[in-house]
């Protein structure tokens, strides 16, 4: 046996091709995002420190006064200095973002795992639940819960968007758990004795932690949007409780007396925090697709 | 999953919408009740306040407030079944009149936005894959991940300081002005704003979604065959391509039927305009209890109905869609 029939002919030898350049560790990713959201999160949680008012005193020779070097941001129609508003409230907008978010995603994880490791009948009924839950309208809902938890502050606004959110999550949740449910690995855990909480914890939730960072960035997001509205209709936070919300909830008379600012600072920053986060978000979910059309 | 009899297939469907309607009404008649609150306000108003207790409770009594829920339950569901829906609180006219003043006006602005977003977002979406990673695509795609940020409640705001007072150009609220219900050129006025918030909000959204399954498609084998057989691009895309997405595009717009809708109830009450928006959000905040019945039986029936009916799309015309895919694409506009 001679090994003149494995050697190849006629292969010009190569060298070996390294990139020159690297790709900067930057590229693709949203810094700019990132940057200005935790500005805006450093700003909102040090609000003492550049503050140049009491954000809740109501200076009433100084209403609905235009933005100027006294008042950066101008002042509301009771009198309040805007700019410190802005960073005084956006702690209490971002707070029920983010409690929010939490809450939803506890209730949907658990509530999707259990209907995805339910045997087949219970998984539809609860499917069939949700679904019915989603057809009643978000607002009355939240209505409901409001007059359930008595007067609005905070903590309950948080509770009440946390609870009437969680359902998308939840059947994300219960798909991906439904895929893997029958691995060997969950098999294996539960014939040792493992509780419900131990495979969730241990073996599920890394398994679709993944496919849900999107969605609750997402909820974050739609948590600040939801607490804004609720606030602005007069059954979210009450006006002395200072969030970017409450702020928008003067917007009738600012319209009455053409005060812009009123209107269109803390919405700028509503904005702007919104999208970073769906920049943030979107960058999460983008699923790499480097594939040539062929169009 | 074709089922072979269809017969057996469409009866089980309208079981569980049946079933579903059913306890759904069970729901919100529960929760309307357990949540703290006097009804009897929405029916004297402020008069409650100087009634002594015997008077309020002859007034409970009458209205039928004092029996155990489930007793009012099944009474309420007796005279519905005879189409005797009880009467409004507040009104106190049949809620079906209460109602039907007001529907239309709803229909009007939910369903005129509803067409114009799903043409639109198509339009638009067609236009982004077509230039793929190139200026008008890009230009369209930041733009619209910005709208599609801003606070529908807020862009209202910032329309009607814009376009109502500062500039005087439309109306800032209502349907129609004091004595001219029956102009359409005013009416059509009254609409501008609400239904440009309505449609700009969820537009991106939608356009988007059409856009990235369009650019899935055109990677699929069959478009280089087509391409290499000699179609051109129009051709391939019009032809070919979009007819494999408008299935799922139609599921999905079925299943947000319930995101515009919701949507429509803010805007209703930033534009005060009456429909049944700004009645259900009155009813439930005022426990008018028999009203606030049956708009939540009309929008969750319309609901639950929309969201069977994106289930039979997907199962008859296309198999491909799996349900993942379609919670997937839905979640992010849940606001």
């Amino acid at each position: 046996m001679s090994d003149a029939r494995f050697t190849l002919v006629g292969v010009r030898p190569a060298t070996e091709r390294l990139p020159t350049v690297k790709a900067p560790w930057v590229k693709g990713k949203p810094i700019l995002s990132c940057v200005i959201l935790a500005g805006i999160i450093f700003c909102c949680a040090f609000a003492e420190l550049i503050m140049t008012k009491d954000p809740t005193y109501l200076d009433l020779m100084n209403y609905s006064k235009p933005p100027g070097s006294e008042f950066l941001f101008g002042t509301d129609t009771l009198g309040r200095d805007m700019f410190s508003m802005i960073w005084y409230g956006g702690r209490i907008s971002l707070f029920i973002g983010i409690a929010a978010a939490a809450i939803s995603t506890v209730i949907a994880v658990i509530f999707g795992s259990l209907s995805g490791l339910a045997p087949q009948w219970l998984d539809t009924l609860l499917m069939r639940l949700t679904e019915i839950l989603l057809s009643i309208p978000n607002l009355l809902l939240v209505v409901f819960l409001q007059a359930l938890l008595g007067k609005p502050n905070t903590f309950s606004i948080a509770l009440v968007i946390g609870l009437t959110s969680w359902v998308s999550i939840a059947k994300v949740v219960r798909t991906e758990v439904r895929q893997i449910r029958n691995s060997e690995y969950v098999v294996a855990s539960r014939c040792m004795g493992g509780g419900f909480f131990h495979i969730l914890w241990r073996h599920l939730t890394p398994n679709f932690v993944s496919s849900i960072m999107f969605m609750v960035v997402m909820n974050v997001r739609s948590a600040i949007v939801a607490e804004s509205t609720l606030s602005f209709m007069g059954i979210g936070l009450p006006i002395e409780i200072i969030s970017w919300g409450s702020m928008l909830s003067l917007s009738e008379k600012a319209i009455l007396t053409k005060s812009w600012w009123i209107l269109l600072i803390p919405g700028l920053f509503l904005v702007v925090t919104l999208l970073c986060m769906t920049e943030i978000g979107n960058y999460l979910r983008k699923s790499v697709n480097r594939s040539q059309s062929n169009l | 999953m074709i089922q072979k009899n269809p017969f057996l297939y469409y009866g089980k469907k309208l079981l569980s919408f049946c079933l579903s309607v059913f306890v759904l009404s069970v729901l919100v008649f529960y929760i309307a009740r357990l949540a703290p609150g006097d009804p009897l306000m929405s029916y004297y108003g402020e008069r409650v306040e100087k009634m002594s207790v015997a008077e309020k409770e002859w007034a409970r009594d009458k209205l039928g407030l004092n029996d155990p829920i489930y007793v009012q339950y099944v009474r309420w569901l007796q005279n519905a079944f005879r189409g005797d829906f009880g009467i409004s609180f507040k009104y106190k006219q049949n809620v079906l009149t209460v109602i039907g003043a007001r529907i239309g006006n709803t229909l009007l602005l939910g369903g005129t936005g509803f067409v114009l977003m799903f043409v639109l977002a198509l339009g638009l979406g067609i236009l982004c894959a077509w230039f793929e990673d190139r200026w008008p695509d890009r230009v369209i795609c930041r733009l619209g991940t910005v709208i599609s940020c801003i606070p529908e409640f807020w862009l209202s705001l910032m329309l009607i300081m814009v376009f109502a007072v500062m500039l005087r150009w439309l109306p800032s609220s209502g349907a129609y002005s004091i004595g001219k219900a029956h102009d359409v050129g005013d009416r059509i006025r009254h609409l501008i704003l609400p239904l440009s918030i309505v449609v700009i909000n969820h537009l991106w959204y939608y356009a988007y979604m059409i856009r990235n399954k369009l650019l899935e498609e055109v990677r699929a084998d069959y478009v280089l065959l087509a391409r290499s057989k000699g179609l051109n691009k129009r051709q391939i895309l019009f032809r070919h391509c979009l007819r494999g997405i408008l299935p799922s595009y139609f599921s999905i717009m079925a299943i947000s039927v319930p995101h515009v809708l919701g949507g429509t109830y803010i805007i209703e009450t930033v534009f005060s305009y009456p429909g049944i928006g700004t009645l259900s959000y009155e009813s439930a905040r005022f426990h008018d209890y028999n009203l606030l019945m049956i708009l939540c039986m009309i929008s969750g029936v319309v609901v639950i109905f929309c969201n069977i009916l994106s289930q039979i799309i997907n199962e008859q015309i296309d198999p491909r869609i799996k349900a993942q895919e379609v919670v997937e694409t839905t979640e992010v506009k849940r606001a």
